[in-house]
């Protein structure tokens, strides 16, 4: 007990501290999970919109599909894309395996999934009425997808802060994927692994601190807008 | 285009039809009654009619050719607006719901304008700046009307427009309804309840076992096997007065 005091103590001392490493290692984590949020999120949004509002046959296995990748380990889909990436592997050719862009791919694959399924969802529970009046109010379908997705943003929010979640605490595919190299690939997750396997738990704390804190944050923020649109509101 | 003639509208549910083969005709400032049982498909015409729903045969003589159901939507889909039984507003004031209605080509102060006639028309003006979805029942029809007023369709279809309202409110939009129709707007109003619209209606359609009939002043029903090709009802032909229109030959 007093050995897990003492490394938190130690790990707030290094927050505060600013230290450079550990600093460096969480924008690291922040630009490669943004950038593949950025990347998943329009693309997955309008699968999940075609799910939800399409007829076509195959719909219910593409849903199914879709639920199903959710719970694939991280692992499993880092080892897919380490075989596909790898020098003997169909795309060594463009030398991404151990780069930012080959995490940013892991964490694509990984958000990808959860986006369709959760924003599947709350497209689908959304009032079909929305799109029928934005379309015989003469809006086009782009401003009418536009229009259903505004009036249903909060559980599309749920849908992008779940995914973050997910791709920024990972660990598998980035450790699989980045390598773990330091200044380079290092993120939040592998680096607590290093540390940890290193007995460093005072970095660790730190970095798992950084995590709670911006899971804690992200709540805030969705509490914070689901709040404005209350029933009875 | 003063008159659509739709024909050989066909509906299945599963492997029951509930459409018919149907005939309709919708004239320019003139309003049709639609009466019907609950299931007796009221709804799913004017989901067709809509554009909303793909129907199992369809046909729309515009006056310059036929037209399938594709062509229809594609082509006349801007002049047909749906008003739900219930009609959905977006989130945000009424003033932002009526902006919604107007074509983004119009430039701001045109906007302005046209939006402050609508709340005038509808008597909103006292709410342009309330969240749309704190309105009452009667509210939201005015406004889902002033909409309607600033898209001005072609052909208006409203399903039950004044279900679960009071006196009042329900006098209120049967007023504006006539002045829709009056502005030379074509209406198809569903309705279990005829006679709210009496004098507004020129044309009574009853729908029954997947046929419609077309109902005179008198409580009579006359069965109508096919209204294709069809002569005009005379226009402001009143409800009670209605003779030859939709009466076969």
């Amino acid at each position: 007990m007093a050995g897990l005091l003492e490394a938190t103590t130690e790990a707030l001392a290094l927050l505060v501290s600013g230290d450079e490493a550990l600093w460096e290692i969480v924008r690291i984590s922040f630009e490669v999970s943004l950038l593949a949020l950025l990347i998943a999120v329009p693309p997955a949004l309008l699968l999940a919109f075609v799910l939800a509002y399409g007829q076509f046959t195959g719909r219910r296995l593409v849903i199914a599909l879709f639920s199903t990748l959710l719970s694939v380990p991280t692992v499993v889909i880092g080892l897919t894309l380490y075989l596909l990436l790898s020098r003997q592997g169909p795309l060594g050719e463009f030398r991404l395996l151990f780069t930012q862009t080959a995490m940013v791919l892991g964490q694509i694959v990984l958000a990808f999934p959860m986006l369709v399924a959760i924003g599947h969802s709350a497209l689908q529970a959304a009032d079909r009425r929305a799109w029928e009046t934005a379309r015989t109010l003469g809006a086009s379908p782009l401003r009418a997808l536009l229009t259903v997705t505004y009036e249903v943003r909060f559980g599309l929010l749920a849908a992008v802060l779940a995914s973050f979640g997910r791709i920024i605490s990972e660990v598998g595919a980035s450790m699989m994927l980045g390598g773990n190299i330091l200044h380079y690939t290092r993120n939040i997750p592998t680096a607590i692994a290093l540390e940890t396997s290193k007995g460093e738990f005072a970095q660790g704390i730190a970095l798992g601190i950084v995590l709670l804190v911006l899971a804690f944050t992200l709540n805030i923020l969705l509490h914070h807008f689901q709040g404005k649109g209350y029933i009875g509101s | 285009m003063n008159a659509l003639h739709f024909h050989h509208i066909h509906q299945d549910y599963g492997k029951r039809p509930i459409l018919k083969g149907l005939a309709l005709s919708l004239y320019s400032g003139q309003c049709c009654l639609l009466t019907g049982d609950n299931g007796a498909g009221k709804t799913t015409l004017l989901r067709i009619l809509g554009g909303f729903d793909q129907p199992k045969q369809f046909g729309v003589d515009t006056g310059f050719g036929s037209l399938n159901w594709r062509q229809y939507r594609k082509l006349l889909r801007d002049s047909v607006l749906y008003l739900h039984q219930q009609p959905y507003l977006f989130e945000g004031s009424v003033w932002s719901n009526l902006n919604y209605a107007l074509p983004r080509s119009l430039d701001k102060v045109e906007r302005q304008t046209r939006i402050q006639q609508a709340l005038q028309w509808a008597a909103l003006e006292h709410l342009a700046d309330t969240p749309a979805k704190t309105l009452s029942g009667g509210e939201y029809q005015r406004v889902a009307l002033a909409r309607a007023w600033l898209r001005q369709p072609r052909i208006l279809l409203l399903d039950e427009p004044t279900a679960n309202m009071d006196k009042d409110a329900r006098l209120r939009t049967i007023q504006l309804l006539r002045q829709l129709r009056d502005a030379g707007m074509a209406l198809l109003i569903a309705s279990h309840d005829p006679d709210y619209f009496s004098s507004l209606v020129n044309q009574h359609l009853h729908l029954e076992d997947g046929v419609l009939q077309t109902v005179t002043g008198e409580p009579r029903f006359v069965i109508i096997p096919s209204l294709y090709p069809q002569r005009q009802c005379p226009l402001g032909a009143g409800y009670h007065d209605e003779t030859a229109c939709n009466t076969p030959d």
